[in-house]
Protein backbone atom coordinates (compact mmCIF):
# COMPACT_ATOMS: atom_id res chain seq x y z
CA UNK A 1 0.00 0.00 0.00
CA UNK A 2 1.27 3.51 -0.83
CA UNK A 3 2.70 5.66 1.94
CA UNK A 4 0.28 7.82 3.87
CA UNK A 5 -0.47 11.27 2.50
CA UNK A 6 -0.40 14.23 4.83
CA UNK A 7 -4.00 15.25 4.43
CA UNK A 8 -4.74 18.89 5.17
CA UNK A 9 -8.16 19.50 3.68
CA UNK A 10 -11.41 17.72 2.92
CA UNK A 11 -13.82 19.09 0.34
CA UNK A 12 -17.36 17.85 0.78
CA UNK A 13 -20.15 17.97 -1.77
CA UNK A 14 -23.56 18.93 -0.39
CA UNK A 15 -26.62 17.76 -2.37
CA UNK A 16 -26.57 13.98 -2.63
CA UNK A 17 -23.65 13.57 -0.25
CA UNK A 18 -24.58 15.24 3.05
CA UNK A 19 -28.30 15.52 2.33
CA UNK A 20 -30.98 14.82 -0.25
CA UNK A 21 -33.33 17.80 -0.47
CA UNK A 22 -34.54 18.29 3.12
CA UNK A 23 -33.33 15.00 4.57
CA UNK A 24 -29.85 14.48 5.97
CA UNK A 25 -27.91 11.33 5.00
CA UNK A 26 -28.13 9.10 8.10
CA UNK A 27 -25.16 9.57 10.44
CA UNK A 28 -23.72 12.44 8.44
CA UNK A 29 -23.92 15.09 11.15
CA UNK A 30 -22.02 12.94 13.59
CA UNK A 31 -19.46 11.94 10.95
CA UNK A 32 -18.81 15.63 10.22
CA UNK A 33 -18.19 16.29 13.91
CA UNK A 34 -15.68 13.45 14.03
CA UNK A 35 -13.93 14.84 10.99
CA UNK A 36 -13.68 18.28 12.57
CA UNK A 37 -11.93 16.78 15.60
CA UNK A 38 -9.06 15.73 13.33
CA UNK A 39 -6.69 18.47 12.26
CA UNK A 40 -8.02 19.00 8.73
CA UNK A 41 -9.68 22.00 7.16
CA UNK A 42 -13.16 21.40 5.79
CA UNK A 43 -14.91 23.13 2.92
CA UNK A 44 -18.31 22.55 1.44
CA UNK A 45 -18.20 22.81 -2.31
CA UNK A 46 -21.26 22.68 -4.46
CA UNK A 47 -22.55 23.26 -7.97
CA UNK A 48 -25.97 23.95 -6.55
CA UNK A 49 -27.16 27.05 -8.39
CA UNK A 50 -30.66 27.33 -7.09
CA UNK A 51 -29.70 28.72 -3.72
CA UNK A 52 -27.51 31.44 -2.30
CA UNK A 53 -24.84 30.62 0.29
CA UNK A 54 -27.10 31.95 3.00
CA UNK A 55 -29.94 29.62 1.97
CA UNK A 56 -27.59 26.65 1.90
CA UNK A 57 -26.26 27.51 5.32
CA UNK A 58 -29.73 27.82 6.81
CA UNK A 59 -30.88 24.50 5.41
CA UNK A 60 -27.79 22.66 6.61
CA UNK A 61 -28.09 24.18 10.06
CA UNK A 62 -31.76 23.13 10.18
CA UNK A 63 -30.51 19.60 9.51
CA UNK A 64 -28.13 19.96 12.47
CA UNK A 65 -24.89 20.25 10.54
CA UNK A 66 -22.21 22.33 12.17
CA UNK A 67 -20.69 24.79 9.64
CA UNK A 68 -20.13 28.48 8.84
CA UNK A 69 -21.08 30.47 5.74
CA UNK A 70 -17.46 31.17 4.84
CA UNK A 71 -16.82 27.42 4.56
CA UNK A 72 -19.28 27.21 1.69
CA UNK A 73 -17.88 27.67 -1.82
CA UNK A 74 -20.35 27.50 -4.68
CA UNK A 75 -20.10 27.73 -8.42
CA UNK A 76 -22.20 30.91 -8.11
CA UNK A 77 -19.28 32.40 -6.15
CA UNK A 78 -17.00 31.35 -8.97
CA UNK A 79 -19.31 32.86 -11.63
CA UNK A 80 -19.63 36.16 -9.83
CA UNK A 81 -15.90 36.66 -9.60
CA UNK A 82 -15.55 35.96 -13.32
CA UNK A 83 -18.23 38.53 -14.17
CA UNK A 84 -16.51 41.13 -12.00
CA UNK A 85 -13.16 40.35 -13.53
CA UNK A 86 -14.41 40.82 -17.09
CA UNK A 87 -16.96 43.53 -16.29
CA UNK A 88 -19.76 41.70 -18.08
CA UNK A 89 -23.43 42.65 -17.70
CA UNK A 90 -25.21 39.30 -17.51
CA UNK A 91 -28.53 37.88 -18.60
CA UNK A 92 -28.91 35.66 -15.55
CA UNK A 93 -30.65 32.38 -16.28
CA UNK A 94 -30.53 31.33 -12.67
CA UNK A 95 -33.19 30.43 -10.14
CA UNK A 96 -34.65 33.36 -8.15
CA UNK A 97 -33.12 32.02 -4.95
CA UNK A 98 -29.64 32.36 -6.44
CA UNK A 99 -29.98 35.96 -7.60
CA UNK A 100 -28.97 37.14 -4.13
CA UNK A 101 -25.37 36.07 -4.79
CA UNK A 102 -25.27 38.48 -7.74
CA UNK A 103 -26.49 41.62 -6.00
CA UNK A 104 -24.46 44.59 -7.05
CA UNK A 105 -23.81 43.27 -10.56
CA UNK A 106 -25.22 45.50 -13.30
CA UNK A 107 -27.71 43.52 -15.41
CA UNK A 108 -28.97 46.31 -17.67
CA UNK A 109 -28.43 45.89 -21.44
CA UNK A 110 -26.88 42.48 -20.89
CA UNK A 111 -23.86 41.50 -22.96
CA UNK A 112 -23.21 38.06 -21.49
CA UNK A 113 -25.33 35.01 -20.80
CA UNK A 114 -25.00 33.13 -17.51
CA UNK A 115 -26.67 29.73 -17.34
CA UNK A 116 -27.33 27.97 -14.05
CA UNK A 117 -29.94 25.44 -13.05
CA UNK A 118 -33.11 27.30 -13.92
CA UNK A 119 -35.97 25.11 -15.15
CA UNK A 120 -38.25 28.15 -15.27
CA UNK A 121 -35.94 29.84 -17.75
CA UNK A 122 -35.30 26.80 -19.93
CA UNK A 123 -38.34 27.43 -22.05
CA UNK A 124 -38.23 27.94 -25.81
CA UNK A 125 -38.66 31.71 -25.69
CA UNK A 126 -35.93 32.46 -23.16
CA UNK A 127 -33.47 30.08 -24.76
CA UNK A 128 -34.09 31.77 -28.11
CA UNK A 129 -33.26 35.13 -26.52
CA UNK A 130 -30.04 33.74 -25.08
CA UNK A 131 -29.21 32.08 -28.40
CA UNK A 132 -29.54 35.31 -30.36
CA UNK A 133 -27.36 37.21 -27.86
CA UNK A 134 -24.62 34.60 -28.08
CA UNK A 135 -24.80 34.51 -31.86
CA UNK A 136 -24.26 38.26 -31.79
CA UNK A 137 -21.12 37.87 -29.69
CA UNK A 138 -22.17 37.67 -26.04
CA UNK A 139 -20.00 35.21 -24.06
CA UNK A 140 -21.73 32.15 -22.64
CA UNK A 141 -20.86 31.38 -19.03
CA UNK A 142 -22.01 28.10 -17.57
CA UNK A 143 -22.11 27.83 -13.82
CA UNK A 144 -21.70 24.13 -14.34
CA UNK A 145 -22.60 21.46 -16.89
CA UNK A 146 -24.20 18.77 -14.77
CA UNK A 147 -26.17 16.33 -16.91
CA UNK A 148 -28.89 15.74 -14.37
CA UNK A 149 -29.61 15.75 -10.66
CA UNK A 150 -31.85 13.86 -8.31
CA UNK A 151 -35.12 15.38 -7.19
CA UNK A 152 -37.67 13.79 -4.90
CA UNK A 153 -39.74 12.85 -7.96
CA UNK A 154 -36.87 11.34 -9.94
CA UNK A 155 -33.98 12.44 -12.12
CA UNK A 156 -34.17 15.88 -13.70
CA UNK A 157 -32.16 17.63 -16.44
CA UNK A 158 -29.35 19.87 -15.21
CA UNK A 159 -27.99 22.92 -17.03
CA UNK A 160 -25.42 20.87 -18.96
CA UNK A 161 -27.77 19.74 -21.72
CA UNK A 162 -28.98 23.30 -22.33
CA UNK A 163 -25.48 24.73 -22.36
CA UNK A 164 -24.43 22.02 -24.81
CA UNK A 165 -27.43 22.85 -26.98
CA UNK A 166 -26.55 26.57 -27.03
CA UNK A 167 -22.92 25.75 -27.83
CA UNK A 168 -24.10 23.67 -30.78
CA UNK A 169 -26.55 26.33 -31.96
CA UNK A 170 -23.95 29.10 -31.93
CA UNK A 171 -20.76 27.14 -32.62
CA UNK A 172 -19.21 28.74 -29.51
CA UNK A 173 -17.78 27.24 -26.35
CA UNK A 174 -19.08 28.09 -22.92
CA UNK A 175 -16.73 29.10 -20.11
CA UNK A 176 -17.56 26.68 -17.32
CA UNK A 177 -16.86 27.87 -13.82
CA UNK A 178 -18.20 25.01 -11.70
CA UNK A 179 -17.21 21.40 -11.02
CA UNK A 180 -15.46 19.55 -12.58
CA UNK A 181 -13.29 22.44 -13.82
CA UNK A 182 -9.83 22.45 -12.29
CA UNK A 183 -10.01 26.17 -11.45
CA UNK A 184 -13.06 25.51 -9.30
CA UNK A 185 -11.15 23.10 -7.05
CA UNK A 186 -8.05 25.27 -7.04
CA UNK A 187 -10.10 28.31 -6.04
CA UNK A 188 -11.87 26.33 -3.32
CA UNK A 189 -8.53 25.34 -1.77
CA UNK A 190 -6.82 28.71 -2.28
CA UNK A 191 -7.57 30.16 1.14
CA UNK A 192 -6.85 26.88 2.96
CA UNK A 193 -3.13 27.06 2.34
CA UNK A 194 -2.77 23.57 0.91
CA UNK A 195 -2.08 22.02 -2.46
CA UNK A 196 -4.46 19.61 -4.24
CA UNK A 197 -2.20 16.66 -3.35
CA UNK A 198 -2.96 17.37 0.30
CA UNK A 199 -6.72 17.30 -0.18
CA UNK A 200 -9.52 14.80 -0.72
CA UNK A 201 -12.98 15.33 -2.27
CA UNK A 202 -16.09 13.39 -1.21
CA UNK A 203 -19.09 13.38 -3.58
CA UNK A 204 -21.90 11.43 -5.29
CA UNK A 205 -21.15 12.48 -8.88
CA UNK A 206 -18.43 10.28 -10.37
CA UNK A 207 -17.53 12.66 -13.18
CA UNK A 208 -18.06 16.09 -11.67
CA UNK A 209 -17.02 15.47 -8.04
CA UNK A 210 -14.52 12.63 -8.07
CA UNK A 211 -13.24 12.81 -11.65
CA UNK A 212 -12.85 16.58 -11.50
CA UNK A 213 -11.08 16.53 -8.14
CA UNK A 214 -8.70 13.78 -9.21
CA UNK A 215 -7.87 15.63 -12.44
CA UNK A 216 -7.00 18.61 -10.25
CA UNK A 217 -4.56 16.44 -8.28
CA UNK A 218 -6.73 15.52 -5.31
CA UNK A 219 -7.93 12.12 -4.07
CA UNK A 220 -11.59 11.35 -4.73
CA UNK A 221 -14.08 9.33 -2.69
CA UNK A 222 -17.34 8.35 -4.40
CA UNK A 223 -20.41 7.77 -2.21
CA UNK A 224 -23.36 5.64 -3.23
CA UNK A 225 -26.02 8.14 -2.29
CA UNK A 226 -27.80 10.88 -4.20
CA UNK A 227 -27.46 10.61 -7.96
CA UNK A 228 -25.06 7.66 -7.81
CA UNK A 229 -26.07 4.79 -10.10
CA UNK A 230 -24.60 1.27 -10.21
CA UNK A 231 -21.39 1.18 -12.20
CA UNK A 232 -20.65 4.92 -12.02
CA UNK A 233 -17.22 4.16 -10.55
CA UNK A 234 -16.29 2.50 -13.83
CA UNK A 235 -17.05 5.62 -15.83
CA UNK A 236 -13.98 7.60 -14.82
CA UNK A 237 -10.32 6.96 -15.39
CA UNK A 238 -8.52 6.65 -13.07
CA UNK A 239 -11.26 5.15 -10.89
CA UNK A 240 -12.10 6.70 -7.51
CA UNK A 241 -9.55 6.25 -4.75
CA UNK A 242 -12.47 4.74 -2.86
CA UNK A 243 -16.14 3.98 -3.48
CA UNK A 244 -18.20 3.55 -0.32
CA UNK A 245 -21.80 3.51 0.82
CA UNK A 246 -22.13 7.02 2.24
CA UNK A 247 -20.47 10.00 3.84
CA UNK A 248 -19.94 8.42 7.29
CA UNK A 249 -18.02 5.55 5.63
CA UNK A 250 -15.88 8.06 3.74
CA UNK A 251 -15.04 9.88 6.96
CA UNK A 252 -14.17 6.59 8.64
CA UNK A 253 -11.78 5.78 5.81
CA UNK A 254 -10.11 9.17 6.05
CA UNK A 255 -9.69 8.98 9.81
CA UNK A 256 -8.20 5.50 9.65
CA UNK A 257 -6.07 5.70 6.50
CA UNK A 258 -5.29 9.21 5.30
CA UNK A 259 -4.24 11.18 8.35
CA UNK B 1 -7.33 21.15 -69.57
CA UNK B 2 -10.56 21.70 -71.43
CA UNK B 3 -10.84 20.78 -75.07
CA UNK B 4 -12.25 23.57 -77.19
CA UNK B 5 -15.71 22.25 -77.97
CA UNK B 6 -16.38 19.55 -75.45
CA UNK B 7 -18.07 20.45 -72.18
CA UNK B 8 -16.83 17.27 -70.50
CA UNK B 9 -14.52 19.09 -68.10
CA UNK B 10 -17.21 21.49 -66.80
CA UNK B 11 -17.55 20.28 -63.26
CA UNK B 12 -17.85 23.63 -61.53
CA UNK B 13 -20.92 25.78 -60.99
CA UNK B 14 -22.72 26.96 -63.00
CA UNK B 15 -21.25 24.97 -65.89
CA UNK B 16 -22.20 21.70 -64.24
CA UNK B 17 -25.84 22.59 -64.85
CA UNK B 18 -25.44 21.36 -68.42
CA UNK B 19 -25.12 17.73 -67.42
CA UNK B 20 -27.76 17.78 -64.69
CA UNK B 21 -30.84 15.61 -64.86
CA UNK B 22 -32.52 16.63 -61.63
CA UNK B 23 -32.79 19.37 -59.04
CA UNK B 24 -33.71 18.92 -55.39
CA UNK B 25 -34.98 21.94 -53.50
CA UNK B 26 -35.13 22.65 -49.82
CA UNK B 27 -38.41 24.35 -48.82
CA UNK B 28 -38.06 26.69 -45.83
CA UNK B 29 -35.61 29.47 -46.61
CA UNK B 30 -35.63 28.70 -50.33
CA UNK B 31 -39.26 28.76 -51.40
CA UNK B 32 -40.64 30.66 -48.41
CA UNK B 33 -39.91 32.05 -44.95
CA UNK B 34 -42.10 30.67 -42.18
CA UNK B 35 -43.79 32.91 -39.64
CA UNK B 36 -47.24 34.22 -38.85
CA UNK B 37 -49.97 32.27 -40.64
CA UNK B 38 -48.73 30.68 -43.83
CA UNK B 39 -45.48 32.64 -43.87
CA UNK B 40 -44.26 34.55 -46.89
CA UNK B 41 -43.12 33.35 -50.33
CA UNK B 42 -39.57 34.44 -51.10
CA UNK B 43 -39.45 36.85 -54.01
CA UNK B 44 -39.07 35.10 -57.34
CA UNK B 45 -39.40 31.58 -55.93
CA UNK B 46 -42.90 30.78 -57.23
CA UNK B 47 -41.83 31.67 -60.76
CA UNK B 48 -38.54 29.79 -60.32
CA UNK B 49 -40.33 26.55 -59.40
CA UNK B 50 -42.66 26.98 -62.36
CA UNK B 51 -39.69 27.43 -64.70
CA UNK B 52 -38.01 24.29 -63.36
CA UNK B 53 -41.17 22.27 -63.85
CA UNK B 54 -41.44 23.45 -67.43
CA UNK B 55 -37.85 22.42 -68.13
CA UNK B 56 -36.63 18.89 -68.84
CA UNK B 57 -35.15 18.57 -65.36
CA UNK B 58 -36.70 16.32 -62.74
CA UNK B 59 -37.74 18.17 -59.60
CA UNK B 60 -38.18 17.05 -56.00
CA UNK B 61 -38.43 18.81 -52.64
CA UNK B 62 -36.39 17.55 -49.72
CA UNK B 63 -37.25 19.13 -46.41
CA UNK B 64 -36.70 18.69 -42.68
CA UNK B 65 -40.11 20.25 -42.06
CA UNK B 66 -41.55 18.64 -38.93
CA UNK B 67 -44.09 21.13 -37.62
CA UNK B 68 -46.91 19.79 -39.79
CA UNK B 69 -47.95 16.78 -41.85
CA UNK B 70 -47.05 16.57 -45.53
CA UNK B 71 -50.62 17.23 -46.59
CA UNK B 72 -50.88 20.34 -44.40
CA UNK B 73 -47.66 22.05 -45.38
CA UNK B 74 -48.02 21.24 -49.08
CA UNK B 75 -51.51 22.78 -48.93
CA UNK B 76 -49.93 25.85 -47.32
CA UNK B 77 -47.37 26.14 -50.09
CA UNK B 78 -50.12 25.78 -52.68
CA UNK B 79 -52.00 28.61 -50.98
CA UNK B 80 -48.87 30.74 -51.26
CA UNK B 81 -48.96 30.08 -55.00
CA UNK B 82 -46.46 27.23 -55.47
CA UNK B 83 -46.98 24.44 -57.98
CA UNK B 84 -46.15 21.49 -55.73
CA UNK B 85 -47.77 18.21 -54.73
CA UNK B 86 -47.35 15.68 -51.93
CA UNK B 87 -45.71 12.97 -54.02
CA UNK B 88 -42.84 15.29 -54.88
CA UNK B 89 -42.06 16.12 -51.25
CA UNK B 90 -39.73 14.18 -48.92
CA UNK B 91 -39.94 15.11 -45.22
CA UNK B 92 -38.56 13.09 -42.26
CA UNK B 93 -41.71 11.86 -40.49
CA UNK B 94 -42.77 9.21 -43.06
CA UNK B 95 -39.19 7.96 -43.17
CA UNK B 96 -39.21 7.72 -39.37
CA UNK B 97 -42.46 5.74 -39.37
CA UNK B 98 -40.89 3.29 -41.80
CA UNK B 99 -37.84 2.88 -39.55
CA UNK B 100 -40.02 2.27 -36.49
CA UNK B 101 -41.95 -0.47 -38.27
CA UNK B 102 -38.76 -2.04 -39.63
CA UNK B 103 -37.19 -2.24 -36.18
CA UNK B 104 -40.28 -2.90 -34.08
CA UNK B 105 -39.88 0.31 -32.06
CA UNK B 106 -42.55 2.21 -30.12
CA UNK B 107 -41.83 5.93 -29.76
CA UNK B 108 -42.19 8.57 -27.09
CA UNK B 109 -42.79 11.66 -29.22
CA UNK B 110 -41.34 15.10 -28.51
CA UNK B 111 -42.66 16.83 -31.59
CA UNK B 112 -44.85 19.71 -32.70
CA UNK B 113 -48.56 19.01 -32.19
CA UNK B 114 -49.06 19.47 -35.93
CA UNK B 115 -46.87 16.46 -36.68
CA UNK B 116 -48.74 13.96 -34.49
CA UNK B 117 -51.13 12.73 -37.23
CA UNK B 118 -48.12 11.33 -39.14
CA UNK B 119 -47.74 8.88 -36.26
CA UNK B 120 -51.40 7.84 -35.91
CA UNK B 121 -50.72 4.34 -37.20
CA UNK B 122 -47.84 3.80 -34.79
CA UNK B 123 -48.05 1.96 -31.45
CA UNK B 124 -46.95 4.44 -28.80
CA UNK B 125 -47.54 2.36 -25.68
CA UNK B 126 -44.58 1.36 -23.46
CA UNK B 127 -42.15 3.42 -25.53
CA UNK B 128 -38.72 1.95 -26.19
CA UNK B 129 -37.31 4.93 -28.06
CA UNK B 130 -37.69 8.71 -28.29
CA UNK B 131 -38.29 10.76 -31.42
CA UNK B 132 -37.51 14.45 -31.31
CA UNK B 133 -38.65 16.85 -34.03
CA UNK B 134 -38.90 20.61 -34.43
CA UNK B 135 -41.21 21.01 -31.47
CA UNK B 136 -40.84 24.80 -31.02
CA UNK B 137 -43.03 25.84 -28.06
CA UNK B 138 -43.32 22.19 -27.04
CA UNK B 139 -39.65 22.33 -26.07
CA UNK B 140 -40.56 23.11 -22.48
CA UNK B 141 -38.35 21.95 -19.62
CA UNK B 142 -41.09 19.57 -18.56
CA UNK B 143 -41.46 17.92 -21.96
CA UNK B 144 -37.71 17.58 -22.34
CA UNK B 145 -37.47 16.08 -18.90
CA UNK B 146 -40.12 13.53 -19.80
CA UNK B 147 -38.22 12.49 -22.90
CA UNK B 148 -35.01 12.34 -20.89
CA UNK B 149 -36.63 10.08 -18.29
CA UNK B 150 -37.85 7.66 -20.97
CA UNK B 151 -34.32 7.38 -22.36
CA UNK B 152 -32.50 7.12 -19.04
CA UNK B 153 -34.89 4.36 -18.00
CA UNK B 154 -34.19 2.17 -21.04
CA UNK B 155 -31.54 -0.50 -21.03
CA UNK B 156 -30.86 0.20 -24.70
CA UNK B 157 -31.89 3.83 -25.21
CA UNK B 158 -32.55 4.87 -28.81
CA UNK B 159 -32.99 8.49 -29.80
CA UNK B 160 -34.10 9.56 -33.28
CA UNK B 161 -33.77 13.16 -34.32
CA UNK B 162 -35.75 14.38 -37.30
CA UNK B 163 -32.95 16.46 -38.75
CA UNK B 164 -30.14 18.08 -36.78
CA UNK B 165 -30.47 21.75 -37.78
CA UNK B 166 -29.14 24.40 -35.42
CA UNK B 167 -31.63 27.14 -36.18
CA UNK B 168 -34.00 28.41 -38.85
CA UNK B 169 -35.34 31.75 -39.83
CA UNK B 170 -38.85 32.90 -39.18
CA UNK B 171 -40.22 36.31 -40.09
CA UNK B 172 -39.47 37.53 -36.55
CA UNK B 173 -35.90 36.26 -36.33
CA UNK B 174 -33.76 33.15 -35.90
CA UNK B 175 -35.10 30.30 -33.78
CA UNK B 176 -33.56 27.17 -32.25
CA UNK B 177 -34.04 24.01 -34.30
CA UNK B 178 -34.30 20.32 -33.41
CA UNK B 179 -30.52 19.71 -33.48
CA UNK B 180 -30.06 21.83 -30.37
CA UNK B 181 -32.40 19.63 -28.37
CA UNK B 182 -30.96 16.48 -29.91
CA UNK B 183 -27.56 17.57 -28.58
CA UNK B 184 -29.09 18.37 -25.20
CA UNK B 185 -30.52 14.85 -24.85
CA UNK B 186 -27.36 13.25 -26.23
CA UNK B 187 -25.37 15.03 -23.56
CA UNK B 188 -27.81 14.25 -20.78
CA UNK B 189 -27.96 10.54 -21.60
CA UNK B 190 -24.45 10.07 -22.95
CA UNK B 191 -25.67 8.57 -26.21
CA UNK B 192 -25.68 9.42 -29.93
CA UNK B 193 -28.89 10.13 -31.78
CA UNK B 194 -29.75 8.65 -35.16
CA UNK B 195 -30.65 11.39 -37.59
CA UNK B 196 -33.60 10.83 -39.90
CA UNK B 197 -33.75 13.58 -42.50
CA UNK B 198 -31.07 15.83 -43.95
CA UNK B 199 -28.11 15.40 -43.86
CA UNK B 200 -28.44 11.62 -43.49
CA UNK B 201 -27.18 9.98 -46.70
CA UNK B 202 -30.00 7.40 -46.56
CA UNK B 203 -32.48 10.24 -46.70
CA UNK B 204 -30.96 11.83 -49.79
CA UNK B 205 -30.64 8.40 -51.41
CA UNK B 206 -34.40 7.85 -51.03
CA UNK B 207 -35.01 10.97 -53.10
CA UNK B 208 -32.43 10.01 -55.72
CA UNK B 209 -33.98 6.55 -55.98
CA UNK B 210 -37.37 8.09 -56.53
CA UNK B 211 -35.89 10.16 -59.36
CA UNK B 212 -33.94 7.21 -60.76
CA UNK B 213 -30.77 9.31 -60.78
CA UNK B 214 -27.14 8.93 -59.79
CA UNK B 215 -25.86 11.52 -57.30
CA UNK B 216 -23.68 13.30 -59.85
CA UNK B 217 -26.74 13.92 -61.99
CA UNK B 218 -28.49 15.93 -59.27
CA UNK B 219 -28.10 19.33 -57.67
CA UNK B 220 -29.36 20.35 -54.21
CA UNK B 221 -30.30 23.96 -53.54
CA UNK B 222 -30.71 25.03 -49.90
CA UNK B 223 -30.16 27.75 -47.30
CA UNK B 224 -28.51 25.52 -44.70
CA UNK B 225 -24.81 25.16 -45.51
CA UNK B 226 -24.18 22.10 -43.40
CA UNK B 227 -27.38 20.11 -43.72
CA UNK B 228 -28.48 20.98 -47.29
CA UNK B 229 -25.25 21.72 -49.13
CA UNK B 230 -22.79 19.69 -47.05
CA UNK B 231 -25.18 16.77 -46.76
CA UNK B 232 -25.77 16.69 -50.52
CA UNK B 233 -22.07 16.95 -51.34
CA UNK B 234 -21.35 14.11 -48.96
CA UNK B 235 -23.57 11.91 -51.14
CA UNK B 236 -21.89 12.93 -54.36
CA UNK B 237 -24.36 15.59 -55.44
CA UNK B 238 -23.54 19.23 -56.02
CA UNK B 239 -24.84 21.74 -53.50
CA UNK B 240 -25.65 25.39 -54.00
CA UNK B 241 -26.47 27.79 -51.17
CA UNK B 242 -28.97 30.64 -51.43
CA UNK B 243 -28.53 33.86 -49.51
CA UNK B 244 -32.08 33.76 -48.21
CA UNK B 245 -33.48 32.01 -45.15
CA UNK B 246 -30.96 31.13 -42.48
CA UNK B 247 -27.92 32.02 -44.62
CA UNK B 248 -25.27 34.11 -42.83
CA UNK B 249 -22.28 35.80 -44.52
CA UNK B 250 -19.90 33.73 -42.41
CA UNK B 251 -21.20 30.63 -44.26
CA UNK B 252 -19.08 31.69 -47.25
CA UNK B 253 -15.95 31.26 -45.14
CA UNK B 254 -16.84 27.98 -43.47
CA UNK B 255 -13.84 25.84 -42.45
CA UNK B 256 -15.20 22.53 -43.69
CA UNK B 257 -18.01 23.06 -46.19
CA UNK B 258 -17.63 25.03 -49.41
CA UNK B 259 -20.75 25.30 -51.53
CA UNK B 260 -20.33 24.58 -55.23
CA UNK B 261 -21.99 27.94 -55.74
CA UNK B 262 -23.65 30.72 -53.75
CA UNK B 263 -26.51 32.68 -55.25
CA UNK B 264 -28.76 35.46 -54.03
CA UNK B 265 -31.93 33.39 -54.18
CA UNK B 266 -33.68 30.52 -55.93
CA UNK B 267 -34.69 32.75 -58.84
CA UNK B 268 -31.05 33.51 -59.58
CA UNK B 269 -30.07 29.85 -59.27
CA UNK B 270 -32.73 28.79 -61.75
CA UNK B 271 -31.80 31.61 -64.14
CA UNK B 272 -28.18 30.41 -64.14
CA UNK B 273 -29.15 26.75 -64.55
CA UNK B 274 -31.52 27.34 -67.45
CA UNK B 275 -29.06 29.70 -69.17
CA UNK B 276 -26.41 26.98 -69.10
CA UNK B 277 -28.78 24.47 -70.62
CA UNK B 278 -29.96 26.84 -73.35
CA UNK B 279 -26.52 27.07 -74.98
Amino acid sequence: MAGRRALKAVLIDLSGTLHIEDTAVPGAQEALSRLRQASVAVKFVTNTTKESRRNLLERLQRLNFDLQEKEIFTSLSAARSLLEQKQHRPLLLVEDGALEDFTGIDTSEPNAVVVGLAPDHFNYQTLNTAFRMILDGAPLIAIHKARYYKRKDGLALGPGPFVTGLEYATDRKATVVGKPEETFFAQALSDLGCSPSEAVMIGDDARDDVGGAQSAGMLGILVRTGKYRDGDEGKIDPPPHLTCDSFPDAVEHILQNLL
Amino acid sequence: MRSGLSAMADTGWPGCARSLKGVILDLCGVLYDSGEGDGVAIRGSIEAVRRLKESDLQLRFCTNETQATREKFVAKLQRLGFDICVSEVFPPAPAAVAVLKERGLRPHLLVHDGLLPEFDSVDKTSPNCVIVGDAAENFSYQNLNEAFRVLIGLEKPVLFSLGQGRYYKETDGLKLDVGVYMKALEYACDLKAEVIGKPSPTFFQTVLNDMGLQPHEALMIGDDLLNDVGGAQHCGMRGVQVRTGKYRPSDEKHPTVTADGTVDDLAQAVELILNQRRN
